[in-house]
């Protein structure tokens, strides 16, 4: 039935936690009622139920991963994961340390050409991958830049 | 038959010279976003809903269908040429497709797809002007115990079908996503939810920045981590079909359509079960089912008329109830009320011409994949010569500056990122992202409509389990759980094979 009985296992876990914390904090919401309100109308009657049916959820996914065979699931391979640590690690440096603290266009382009060469960097010739990566990530970031400014006139970050 | 007089008179009235430049350009484009793996067609539209939302509302929806319907078609290139499918709406089509470009009949294969996409299209397109006004009618009978209740079940029927094999994975993705649009400050008593005293998180997570996180974000990582798909072999047979081979396969055709876009009114169902159940059809009522997945071009025809015609039927539910029929129907949905259109059963009270005008739009966008598709068939195999290397970071710039655009907040970029982890994280243990969208977008309507439902019947549950259409939603909620459940699977199946 399923083919992540492991990571199932611990996800399992983790909704079931996650269900019964949204349940104790939507049971900890004001139910308003010195304001008149009908309690029926209070805030965490919604998210309570859903807390409550994310926690059965959790518990039934529980009790299927006990009883789940170990070893079905297909062993992912290393260059895989080391190629999206790296795609991961280059986005959310980007993102979160990059922009806003250097002018748009100046950390696109450093991303750019940061991203093709950690991929390409080992292909011959290595003048040519090199100069393609500072090409491309130039041509990026000047055209992104004056795109979304100038001609659709949205702000960038 | 005479809402189609409508429908020609709207076709006439959008053939304007800058709205056909905007059908040219968006549907190129959104069939080079559909070609290249990654891409797929709720990014592209989130993408240019950000783009876009300076323009008017009539240009900008014109030009995001075009996206809709491009992107879905384009994905069929990449199916039969490479055996990747473009956008998971084109999976069905890889199965004959790519066998006949095995056997060096790539062209033949593109030119049936298209003129399967284009014919899948207009069915739905004329089944949307036929079905639409009767069910925003039939919509302004419901309350809000049948919202409540059509809420519960667009998430649990999303997750039945996107995770046929496993349910409770659908499941728990449609309710994660219920839950997550319970951030945020609620819409009866403005009381901050989970907000912590976080102003962002006050204002909950936007549906464009979580879409573009968990369809761009998600997929850059995915694509990453994948090894490298070959590149693009060349082919030298012809692409335009013989009139014969679309005249002997009509029936397909409208079959493939008829289904294409039931699958498509289906909430949070969409495009790929459009195509894999007409393809289904299409094998059980054919002669030779055995050469099915050999490269049978009946089977091709039906999985692209199917995911096609589910393009329209997914808009259907969009227009008459505010409710998705797919993922990238859900950011169409997003961004018609960006526009200041308020989709819903009041559709044909507040703006009677809207849903001739939105399948007007589809119709221009089906000619053009037609003329593209046909034309430029061997121009645009350079789209799939781009390495994934180069694309991607680039896809990553454009996912920053489209969850930031709309509102000009960091905090988007980092619900981008967040979803994007997420999906990430639920893609690999193959929870299905439909119902997590359709929760998101479906979590207020749940919300305020189960609240009013239970003040107005002084907290009793018996109005939503009695009156007509409550009880016929609940009723099927009830029994595609049951049917989800795996000792009722196994009794059914237990059964069936007892009898034969």
């Amino acid at each position: 039935m399923t083919r992540t009985p492991r990571a199932d296992f611990w996800f399992s876990i983790l909704l079931t936690a996650f269900g019964a914390v949204v349940t104790f904090e939507s049971w900890r919401m004001p139910r308003l009622e010195n304001l008149g309100i009908d309690p029926m109308s209070a805030p965490g009657l919604t998210p309570g139920l859903l807390g409550m049916v994310l926690t059965g959820l959790g518990l039934a996914l529980f009790a299927r991963g006990v009883r789940a065979e170990p070893n079905a699931e297909p062993a992912a391979t290393e260059a895989g994961w080391e190629r999206f640590a790296v795609t991961l690690a280059l986005c959310l440096g980007y993102a979160l340390i990059l922009l806003g603290r250097v002018p748009f266009w100046m950390a696109t382009a450093v991303f750019v050409a940061a991203f093709i060469l950690a991929f390409t960097w080992r292909e011959p010739p290595a003048w040519r991958t090199g100069l393609i990566g500072l090409v491309l990530a130039l041509v990026v970031a000047v055209a992104v830049t004056l795109l979304f400014e100038r001609v659709f006139l949205v702000r960038l970050p | 038959m005479d809402a189609l007089i409508p429908l020609a008179s709207a076709i006439g009235q959008i053939a304007t010279p800058v709205s056909l430049f905007n059908v040219a350009w968006a549907t190129l484009l959104g069939m080079c976003v559909g070609m290249m793996p990654g891409l797929t067609a709720t990014l592209g539209i989130a993408l240019l809903t950000t783009l876009t939302f300076r323009m008017g509302a009539g240009d900008a929806i014109l030009i995001l269908i075009c996206m809709y319907v491009g992107a879905i078609y384009g994905g069929s290139r990449t199916a039969i040429l490479l055996n990747i499918p473009g956008t998971p709406a084109n999976a069905a089509s890889a199965l004959d497709g790519f066998p006949l470009a095995r056997a060096g009949r790539a062209g033949e294969a593109m030119g049936l797809a298209t003129v399967g996409s284009f014919f899948g299209s207009i069915i739905g397109l004329i089944l949307l002007a036929l079905i639409a006004p009767q069910l925003a009618e039939f919509g302004l009978k419901f309350q809000s115990y049948e919202f409540f209740w059509l809420a519960v079940f667009g998430v649990v029927i999303s997750g039945r079908l996107t995770a046929m094999d496993d349910p409770l994975k659908g499941w728990i993705a449609g309710f994660l996503g219920l839950l997550l649009a319970q951030v945020g400050q609620e819409g009866i008593h403005a009381y901050q939810r989970f907000s912590y005293g976080s102003v962002d998180l006050a204002g909950g997570f936007g549906l464009l920045p979580a879409l573009v996180g968990a369809f761009g974000f998600a997929e850059i990582l995915c694509v990453m981590k994948q090894p490298a798909y070959r590149t693009v072999r060349d082919m030298g047979d012809r692409v335009l079909p013989r009139l014969r081979d679309v005249t002997t396969r009509w029936w397909t055709i409208l079959r493939s359509g008829v289904l294409g876009t039931v699958m498509g009114i289906v909430p949070g169902v969409g495009e790929d079960m459009g195509a894999w159940v007409s393809y289904a059809a299409a094998r059980r009522a054919s002669r030779e089912p055995e050469s099915f997945g050999k490269g049978d071009t009946e089977g091709l025809i039906a999985a692209e008329a199917g995911n096609n015609a589910a393009v329209p039927g997914a808009i259907i539910p969009v227009l008459t109830l505010a409710v998705p029929g797919s993922a990238p129907a859900a950011v169409l949905l997003a961004a018609m009320f960006i526009h200041g259109v308020r989709p819903g059963p009041l559709i044909m009270i507040e703006n009677p011409d809207f849903i001739m005008q939105v399948a007007a739009m589809l119709f221009w966008a089906s000619v053009a994949i037609l003329a593209f598709g046909l034309a430029l068939t061997r121009p645009m195999l350079l789209v799939l010569r781009v390495r994934r290397e180069h694309l991607m970071p680039i896809v990553f710039v454009l996912c920053v500056v489209g969850a930031f655009a709309i509102a000009s907040r960091v905090f988007d970029v980092w619900v981008m990122l967040g979803f994007g982890v997420l999906g990430f994280a639920l893609r690999q243990m193959n929870y299905p992202m439909a119902p997590l969208v359709l929760g998101i977008v479906l979590g207020d309507i749940l919300d305020k409509n189960f609240r009013r439902g239970m003040v107005l019947s002084d907290g009793s549950f018996e109005p939503f389990v009695t009156r007509p259409i409550s009880a016929v939603l609940a009723a099927l909620t009830v029994m595609t759980i049951l049917l989800g459940l795996g000792p009722v699977r196994r009794a059914i199946s237990d059964v069936r094979r007892r009898r034969t």
